[in-house]
């Protein structure tokens, strides 16, 4: 440790800026995924391993996030939105699209560029106790990611640790207790002090506030927000709770059996979605307020989710949507603007 | 007189208490929620009331008590993986069993007070659970026809044929399509949906007047958790079987509850029927799990008003209010001793509520 | 008045800001914290550190020489007289008049080096091949899964060999010898260990703090070392204390089968017992001293280790 080189104080990252021209068109966008696919094989067979298919967890799928924006994917479980989240980081091998994060290509970067490059992109986790070594304290949780990428003396680690704490509303007494010793709200300020610490362009929030009691959730998405202003940091927030996803994100996409289904706005798809799953899941809502909730009419969806291996043809909602007809079991409805700035995928105006 | 009153719970794991004098009533056809965030002892209530809690010492005995839990006894249900979680998270120990004071008097006679054999009798028959993780709550090596049967033969003499003919009525009634085909089905073939189906399902076999169901859920997708209030919602109405709702979800409960209680650290500290509740809360707790959850009616971004603190900065009730170091409004008469639960139809526990209406 | 009540509410939010209770500390403090209150765990503590006392101090305490033929003439083979114990000698003398007390506490030393060499032997080798078939699969892409098939069919392989063949194979290799013991039985223990790190490193490998060092950019090496080893050894060091146990008792019966000391004068418990054997009839005794002392110690380390296993696991670790 004492051996570690002693760089100034500099996150190595920025030294090798990219050539800001050709992103400065397009200025203020920091993400771009085109037509991202992760496709997961499965495999049979014992002595001789051969793939009988693939899991379409994430099949196409495109968006882009401004700079300081928050764009948040919501969808139920098996949609992909985990698979998609974790592609973008190239935690998760993507089959085939691009992601590029700053204009430069993600996707073609590997080994040790790959690595270097992770500090400009992070990634807060659902479970925080489980996404925390439980055997290293919070000194070693926060220092890590700078000594891995060579940041700074001892001391100064030391230092930067205590004033992420601190941007997250934790003393810095806490440096020398263990993740098990926190609470949930706890673990997941020091999981997100984490991700912090690198100072990062992006940080991807995987359910970020699912895990925990309610009178803590607020307590993390009101830090999120304040970190936001604090870094100027962009997220892409995946959740299953369209109402936090609406409190988070600037932007929404709706995430159907790895694909998207509809993306706008987000005052606006909760106003005027257009897509019947995006509908049917908004009424499906419960909300805490039993006069809504008296009056409300609710779209009961039929049936369960279809297998990912093995998608319905044309529309993949049509087995579940009130109004599908049979164009959808046939042509597989384009991603087309429906308004300024609204896409939807569906065959209908609904 | 509701169909169950709860008088004067206490459960106490060695030196913890878990629930601390919680007091309610479920009225037939009726819904009642218990709402409150994790370690409040809602879900401790309710294996209290059907006797499922671990009794003397020993962790050992914790299994079998609980193998109880999901009749029948025979092949039977394997023991609830959800259980043992709620008892640990209501900061029970591993160690010796629960202490359970108090009463729980259904249609007459004190649960608390049966013996474990005429309270295994009146399990699954008169009250029946529905536990919030479908999967380990049915055996995995039993098809799930055979499991309902189980249920049939054991409290209602039905056999063979007739058993099966019951238990695709049941999976029917319950929403489950082609339910002949079903029975044959092992639990992992099933969505977890359709688990939870099967779950209501075996609880409502034996036509129970009360049912608890735990948290059902919160471990399904919301479309699919809109089906499950609709069919739970539903039973109420046709059948007036009386359901106590335990749920940490606002939303959930003014979806489906009539009463509600509100739980933090083993006491009710407000209790109204459910549109009271919501138009004017009064306990400062209330009103800040009510400001916690982001709304989809209101306008966008509006800033959330988080409780402060963790559930974990909770005082002993016979100190003062537990809730006080969480609290805004917090001042000295807080302190004072308990606070008592003031008012009959909307009564809450809080001190300074005349300063905070 | 009033000041006092509010002091007394800080006091309390004081109290419960900052309580730090039993659940403080890194894991391995925990889990000893736990331990100290079982039973199970302080019973077999106290057997092993007798045992291991006794091994340590046995040959400065022992009250006579245990090769001496001291009582020699005592002693009648074909008449069966076996002196028992008496003020003298507490335990009895064997067959060649030695003191039956002296050569089991010296014994002790020779069984505990046994068992210690034999499963650091196959604790080493076994976590290094398992170690490094985990992390070749975890993170060698595809040409590493295939390393890791290798090494783990051949590990199955060897699994299937039974020990005792594996042992007299090593044995007549080697010639009989107390290292021919100690390599044979801690080869015997290779594949165990090396399917029981394997197995703990890739659940660690799939958790979600692995992934979290991955986002960070930690080098792969680092995170075998610092983050999936650390976290995996916990059923791997349990393992070793029930092999300790089971190594104990192999000793012994290699040495029985002849395999171990070949000087006949040495005292070690499975020698004795195997010397026993002729005069079983006549003097259950000589086997029974070095039978007790062997199952005594083998059951101290198994309490040890079920204690150890108990206070490691996460389930019980998170109710408390």
């Amino acid at each position: 440790m004492s051996t570690e080189q002693t760089e100034p104080h500099v996150p190595a990252q920025r030294t090798e800026e990219p050539d800001l021209s050709a992103a400065a068109t397009a200025s203020t966008r920091l993400l771009e995924v085109e037509d991202l696919k992760v496709h997961f094989p499965i495999r049979r067979g014992i002595v001789v391993e051969r793939t009988v298919g693939h899991v379409q967890a994430v099949d196409g799928v495109g968006l882009g996030i401004d700079s300081g924006g928050t764009y948040g994917l919501v969808g139920e479980s098996g949609c992909g939105k985990t698979t998609f989240g974790r592609a973008v980081l190239r935690l998760e091998e993507p089959t085939a699209g691009r992601v590029r994060l700053g204009g430069e290509e993600v996707t073609a970067m590997k080994g040790e560029r790959l690595r270097r490059f992770r500090s400009r992109m992070q990634m807060v986790f659902q479970d925080p106790l489980g996404s925390l070594n439980p055997r290293h304290n919070v000194d070693m949780l926060l220092s890590e990611p700078l000594k891995v990428h060579g940041v700074g003396s001892k001391a100064e680690r030391r230092k930067l640790a205590v004033e992420t704490l601190d941007a997250v509303g934790l003393p810095k007494s806490v440096l020398e207790r263990f993740p098990h010793e926190f609470s949930g709200g706890q673990r997941q300020r020091l999981g997100i002090a984490r991700a912090l610490m690198l100072r990062p362009d992006l940080i991807v929030c995987d359910e970020p506030v699912s895990a925990l009691d309610v009178s803590i959730q607020a307590q993390v998405m009101n830090l999120l927000d304040e970190l936001q202003d604090e870094f100027g940091l962009t997220y892409l927030v995946i959740a299953h709770d369209l109402a936090v996803v609406r409190h988070l994100s600037d932007r929404v996409g709706v995430m159907y059996l790895g694909k998207l289904v509809e993306e706008a706005d987000s005052e606006t798809i909760y106003e005027r979605p257009r897509h019947p799953y995006t509908k049917a899941l908004l009424s499906a809502v419960p909300q805490p307020d039993p006069e809504v909730e008296a009056n409300r009419e609710r779209i009961i969806l039929k049936g369960d989710l279809p297998s990912p291996a093995n998608p319905p043809s044309g529309c993949r909602f049509r087995t579940r949507c009130p109004w599908a007809e049979d164009i959808c079991a046939e042509v597989e409805p384009e991603w087309r603007e429906a308004a300024g700035g609204h896409k939807v995928a569906c065959h209908f105006d609904l | 007189m509701a169909l169950l009153e709860v008088e004067d719970l206490r459960v106490a794991f060695g030196a913890s208490t878990a629930v601390d004098g919680v007091s309610f009533s479920v009225p037939e056809g009726k819904v009642v929620g218990l709402v409150g965030e994790s370690g409040c002892g809602k879900s401790v209530t309710s294996l209290a009331i059907m006797g499922l809690l671990p009794k003397g010492r020993g962790r050992k005995a914790r299994q079998p008590v609980l193998a109880a839990a999901s009749e029948p006894v025979g092949s039977g249900l394997k023991a609830t993986a959800a259980a043992p979680q709620s008892i640990a998270a209501s900061g029970g120990r591993s160690r010796g069993g629960a202490d359970v004071n108090g009463r729980a008097v259904f249609d007459g006679t004190d649960l608390l007070s049966l013996a474990p054999a005429a309270m295994r009798r009146r399990r699954g028959k008169d009250l029946a659970m529905v536990f919030q993780d479908p999967l380990s709550s049915l055996n995995p090596v039993v098809p799930i026809g055979r499991q309902i049967t189980e249920v049939l033969e054991r409290h209602r003499g039905l056999k063979g044929d007739k058993a099966s003919k019951e238990a695709a009525n049941l999976l029917d009634r319950v929403g489950i399509p082609d339910p002949t085909r079903r029975l044959k089905e092992y639990p992992h073939q099933l969505s977890g949906g359709m688990r939870q189906r099967v779950l209501i399902a075996i609880a409502v076999a034996c036509a129970p007047r009360l049912l608890i169901a735990d948290e059902p859920t919160t471990a399904l997708d919301v479309t699919i958790q809109a089906q499950i209030l609709e069919l739970l919602k539903d039973l109420v109405e046709t059948e007036g079987t009386a359901l106590l709702m335990i749920t940490h979800d606002l939303g959930v409960v003014a979806g489906i509850c009539d009463e509600v209680n509100v739980l933090y650290s083993g006491r009710v500290v407000e209790s109204a029927p459910v549109r009271e509740l919501f138009a004017r809360p009064t306990h400062p707790y209330t009103i800040g799990l009510l400001g916690s959850i982001p709304r989809l009616d209101l306008p966008i971004h509006e800033p959330l008003t988080p409780i402060r603190g963790s559930i974990a900065d909770v005082i002993r009730w016979h100190d003062g209010c537990a809730f006080a170091p969480r609290c805004d409004r917090v001042a000295a008469p807080c302190v004072e001793g308990e606070p008592a639960l003031v008012g009959a139809v909307h009564a809450h526990r809080c001190v300074m509520a005349e300063e905070v209406a | 008045m009033t000041t006092a009540k509010i002091e007394k509410l800080d006091r309390l939010i004081e109290a419960t800001a900052t309580a730090r209770d039993a659940k403080t500390g890194s894991l391995w403090r925990q889990s000893i914290r736990r331990m100290r209150h079982s039973p199970m765990a302080l019973t077999g503590a106290i057997i092993v550190g007798l045992f291991v006392l006794v091994a340590v101090v046995g040959p400065w305490v022992a009250p006579y020489d245990p090769t001496a033929q001291t009582w020699g003439r005592e002693v009648f083979l074909n008449q069966n007289i076996f002196p028992g114990p008496r003020p003298e000698n507490w335990f009895g003398l064997d067959h060649l008049g030695r003191d039956m007390f002296s050569r089991m506490i010296v014994g002790a030393r020779q069984t505990l080096l046994v068992g210690v060499v034999a499963t650091f032997i196959g604790f080493i080798a076994g976590a290094f091949i398992g170690g490094v078939a985990a992390a070749a699969g975890t993170f060698g892409g595809r040409w590493g899964e295939r390393v890791e098939a290798v090494i783990m069919r051949a590990v199955d392989v060897a699994l299937a060999i039974p020990m005792l063949l594996l042992a007299l194979s090593v044995a007549a290799l080697l010639g009989p010898s107390l290292r021919t013991v100690m390599i044979a039985v801690g080869v015997a223990q290779i594949p165990i260990f090396a399917r029981l790190l394997r197995g703990s490193m890739l659940a660690q490998a799939h958790s979600d703090y692995v992934l979290a060092a991955i986002a960070i950019g930690v080098p792969k090496g680092r995170i075998v070392v610092s983050h999936i080893l650390p976290n995996s050894l916990g059923p791997v060091i349990v393992q070793a204390t029930l092999v300790l146990a089971t190594a104990i008792i192999e000793a012994a019966a290699l040495s029985y089968l002849g395999l171990g000391n070949p000087d006949p004068g040495s005292a070690e418990w499975g020698t004795m017992l195997a010397d026993a054997q002729r005069f079983l009839s006549g003097a259950p005794q000589l086997a029974i001293y070095p039978a007790v002392g062997i199952i005594v110690t083998a059951l101290g380390f198994t309490l040890l280790g079920e204690a150890m296993r108990e206070s490691l696991d996460p389930r019980l670790r998170r109710q408390e």
